[in-house]
């Protein structure tokens, strides 16, 4: 094999993508006759085909070591993984697949800028998909079919999508890299991004940022810290002497008091103003349903709110949510939503506003827990009163558990 | 229970050759129908184990040899009470497995009993029988099982039983180590989550099932996992190897030693505070005297003092292992480089470095020399930086060394790149 070439190659590479050389050094190539250009499982071995070598310029090479670099950093098989456990996907088709998925989200931004596309790379336009999405995203929108077809050879190894290959020399084979050193080195090489991102692409910022604190799903958080006011000491539960206590029988003679709890009682309070849109209500009125599932499936317990300006009254959930009417549609001032769910009786144990922040806080802490559901604003998009451009909204206060939405 | 074949009801482990008592026919009894089914059930129970290695078995040893709370954070049904139980057999201590959602508080801080003399005397809390023979036994391996099930007043009392280590007028004696198990937030029915403060006393644990283990289980054969010992010659070395490591990391980064978690997503987790470092050196000595891998000591440090400083710690214990600059600059001859090619160019930047701090002609020969032997036993690619960086220190006096002529193949490989990055750059502007 025409090592020279090979590392010349990376050499390019790495002077084109100098923020990547960790991880290319990181890898280890591994001459192989099985692979028809090159692929890498996901011990950071990289094996490659010597006739590809001797056919391919150096410069196409060197786009080739950062597109298979990419896939270990991105962690394409243990995402190829989960996604096939969590679909219940099976069979070399199905990998096919998450193969081109990745490859997708991989050469949408990587290359130019002195790196120069590899022949056949594929893109997401060719298969009439949009541009900057994950690989997740990708699997969702395409089947394999005669326009895939030419697709067939593609071949990026066991690391690309997690299936094992024949030639992989395994865990235990020689170079390769353990779990904890695969951290190491996509922590260095995303510590190196986020330390100096000046001139770094936008995509591979964004893997920086996310590598080791991946989003969390929002519904999830959201249910989480509805679910944790809800239950918290001192919501819904209280010492009654209504009945004996079980200690009684230790103690005769003595009156003891004895905990009994009752269901926890939700008001949400849905920010109907115009700010909102019908897309954010329409997810905010879901969640509502989650929500009253949440406290154990009694829909009466759960009050819906609709505020703008001004404060309707609670409406129970009986119907679902689909019966809640949603009026409004003015300015924001959530403190009449406030106001108006602490005056509901039976008082209301947990306080859920879904709004987009553009409204006024109470000043002082509700005397009930509050879980902040705040739509997310994308930055650049007008955050404030167009008509009085001076007013600028405050944060959520700091006693309100807030979870971004969206 | 979440257990999947426990170890300690394998015939393999504890009595080799004995069957199911089920299947031991009296003489004098007349058959009973019950026979034919339990020696089915001796069948299904004769299994083997094979020794294979299990990092979150391990982690979980040390920790609980460290005597820290340890929160097993998995889905029922995983094998937690399996690990617990083999857990037990190698610290060899009582196991007692306590499931919190079918109790209540007051079985944790006592029930009150009445003597002589309730005024005069005062009313002491019982503690229950568990706790009492626990006391009495002197040691033991203390299992609470399902903390996130368990109502939010119980789980309340279930912290300070972990925390202060009390039940009622009870202290467990220092002999009891105590792990707790909960569902992490996304599975759990109703919400357990820790508040930071409290969240920071724990070492957290992810435990996960690798369904080519239970593949095999279910096919006969079980794991069975060599649990590490801690070496008594090692013990002051740890210790020193351990303080060195924090104390070097947190000298260099002092924004690490204490961040509170920030936004949703972290909370309940491990982060970094003065307590958790403390509890993270400690695991460190732990793991250093017992040869533990690197995973073992990772899945440790991330799970006290959280992923980004956990990773940080790791980072600088890499750094730890890199040979020293000025001993490779001594004796170019003998020095051992890396192999994998990323800790080799970062050793060859180190000696680069050194160089330019202190120039002297011989040190500048000694790294030519070094990059020399780089490149007889490496790739050329990774020493294109340092040479080009090296030879900028040359002063107007020195000679060029007989050795750069070692380094023909890599001046070619350079100047290939380089006529590759024109050729890249003019197609890549052409597509603009």
């Amino acid at each position: 094999m025409d090592t020279r070439k090979l590392f010349a190659a990376r050499l390019q590479a790495v002077l084109a993508r100098p923020y990547l050389a960790t991880a290319l050094f990181a890898l280890h190539p591994v001459e192989s006759r099985h692979v028809p250009t090159m692929a890498v499982d996901p011990y950071w071995r990289c094996y490659v085909s010597p006739a590809f070598v001797d056919r391919t310029p150096v410069e196409e090479l060197a786009g080739v070591w950062v597109h298979e670099v990419s896939h270990l950093l991105r962690d394409h098989h243990g995402r190829g993984d989960r996604y096939a456990l969590r679909h219940g996907l099976s069979g070399p088709a199905e990998r096919l697949r998450m193969n081109i998925a990745a490859d997708c989200e991989i050469n949408d931004d990587v290359f130019g800028e002195g790196l120069v596309a590899p022949e056949g790379a594929v893109r997401p336009a060719s298969l009439g998909l949009r541009d900057g999405e994950l690989m997740e995203d990708y699997l969702r929108q395409f089947r394999l079919g005669p326009h895939t077809a030419h697709l067939a050879w593609l071949e990026c190894g066991s690391g690309a999508d997690g299936l094992p290959r024949p030639w992989d020399l395994g865990p235990r084979g020689a170079d390769g890299l353990s779990a904890q050193e695969r951290d190491a080195v996509r922590f260095r090489v995303a510590r190196g991004i986020t330390g100096s991102p000046g001139n770094t692409p936008a995509g591979w910022r964004r893997w920086a940022e996310e590598a080791f604190h991946p989003p969390q799903p929002w519904r999830q958080l959201l249910g989480a810290a509805v679910r944790a006011a809800a239950s918290a000491p001192g919501s819904g539960d209280d010492y009654v002497y209504g009945r004996p206590a079980r200690r009684s029988a230790a103690v005769p003679g003595a009156v003891l008091p004895s905990l009994r709890r009752r269901p926890t009682r939700v008001v949400v309070v849905i920010d109907t103003s115009g700010s909102v849109s019908d897309a954010e209500l329409g997810s905010a009125l879901l969640e509502v349903t989650a929500i009253s599932r949440a406290v154990g499936g009694r829909r009466d317990l759960v009050g819906v709110l609709p505020c703008d300006a001004a404060a309707d009254r609670v409406r129970p959930l009986c119907g679902g949510a689909e019966g809640v009417e949603l009026l409004g549609g003015g300015g924001t001032d959530l403190r009449a939503g406030f106001a108006r769910a602490l005056e509901s009786r039976p008082r209301p144990d947990v306080l859920v506003m879904l709004t987009d922040g553009q409204t006024l806080w109470p000043s002082r802490r509700p005397p009930c827990r509050t879980v902040v559901g705040l739509f997310g604003r994308h930055h650049g998009s007008p955050s404030y009163d167009e008509s009085n451009s001076e007013y600028v909204p405050d944060g959520p206060p700091a006693w309100a558990r807030v979870v971004t939405i969206g | 229970m979440s257990a999947y074949a426990p170890p300690s009801e394998n015939p393999t482990t504890e009595t080799p050759d004995t069957p199911a008592p089920s299947g031991a026919p009296a003489p004098s009894v007349r058959a009973s129908r019950l026979d034919v089914p339990g020696a089915l059930l001796a069948l299904l129970r004769d299994t083997t184990t094979a020794p294979r290695p299990d990092p979150q078995l391990e982690a979980l040893t040390l920790a609980v040899s460290a005597d820290l709370p340890v929160l097993l954070w998995g889905e029922p049904g995983i094998g937690k009470t399996a690990a617990l139980t083999q857990l037990a057999t190698t610290l060899d201590l009582p196991l007692t497995t306590v499931i919190a959602s079918v109790h209540e508080p007051s079985d944790f801080s006592g029930l009150p009993v009445i003597g002589d003399d309730p005024a005069g005397n005062g009313i002491p809390m019982a503690p229950p029988d568990w706790a009492v023979r626990l006391v009495r036994a002197g040691r033991g391996l203390l299992f609470l099982d399902e903390l996130s099930t368990a109502p939010p007043a119980v789980q309340a009392a279930l912290l300070r039983l972990v925390l202060e280590r009390r039940v009622g007028a009870l202290r467990l004696p220092p002999g009891v180590r105590i792990v707790a198990a909960a569902n992490p937030r996304s599975s759990a029915a109703d919400g357990w989550e820790l508040s930071p403060p409290l969240a920071n006393r724990f070492v957290h644990l992810r435990w996960v099932h690798d369904a080519d283990v239970v593949v095999r289980g279910l096919g006969g054969v079980w794991p069975r996992s060599v649990l590490p010992t801690l070496d008594a010659g090692l013990l002051p070395e740890a210790v020193a190897f351990a303080r060195r490591a924090v104390c070097g990391l947190l000298g260099a980064r002092p924004a690490l030693v204490h961040r509170l978690p920030s936004g949703e997503a972290l909370r309940g987790g491990a982060w970094p505070s003065p307590r958790s470092w403390d509890m993270a050196l400690c695991l460190t000595a732990f793991a250093t005297a017992a040869g533990a891998s690197r995973d073992v000591l990772s899945m440790l440090v991330r799970g006290t003092v959280g992923d980004g400083p956990g990773l940080e710690f790791l980072a600088y214990l890499d750094r730890m292992d890199l040979p020293d600059p000025e001993d490779l600059l001594a004796d170019p001859g003998a020095a051992e480089l890396p192999e994998r090619g990323d800790l080799r160019q970062a050793t060859l930047d180190a000696v680069v470095a050194a160089v330019r701090s202190r120039p002297a002609r011989d040190r500048w020969d000694a790294a030519w020399a070094l990059l020399a032997r780089a490149a007889e036993t490496g790739a050329p690619d990774l020493l294109v930086v340092p040479a080009t960086t090296l030879a900028t220190l040359r002063r107007d006096n020195w000679e060029v060394p007989a050795a750069i002529e070692g380094l023909a193949g890599v001046v070619s490989v350079s100047q290939r790149a380089d006529r590759a990055k024109v050729r890249a750059l003019s197609v890549t502007r052409g597509n603009r």
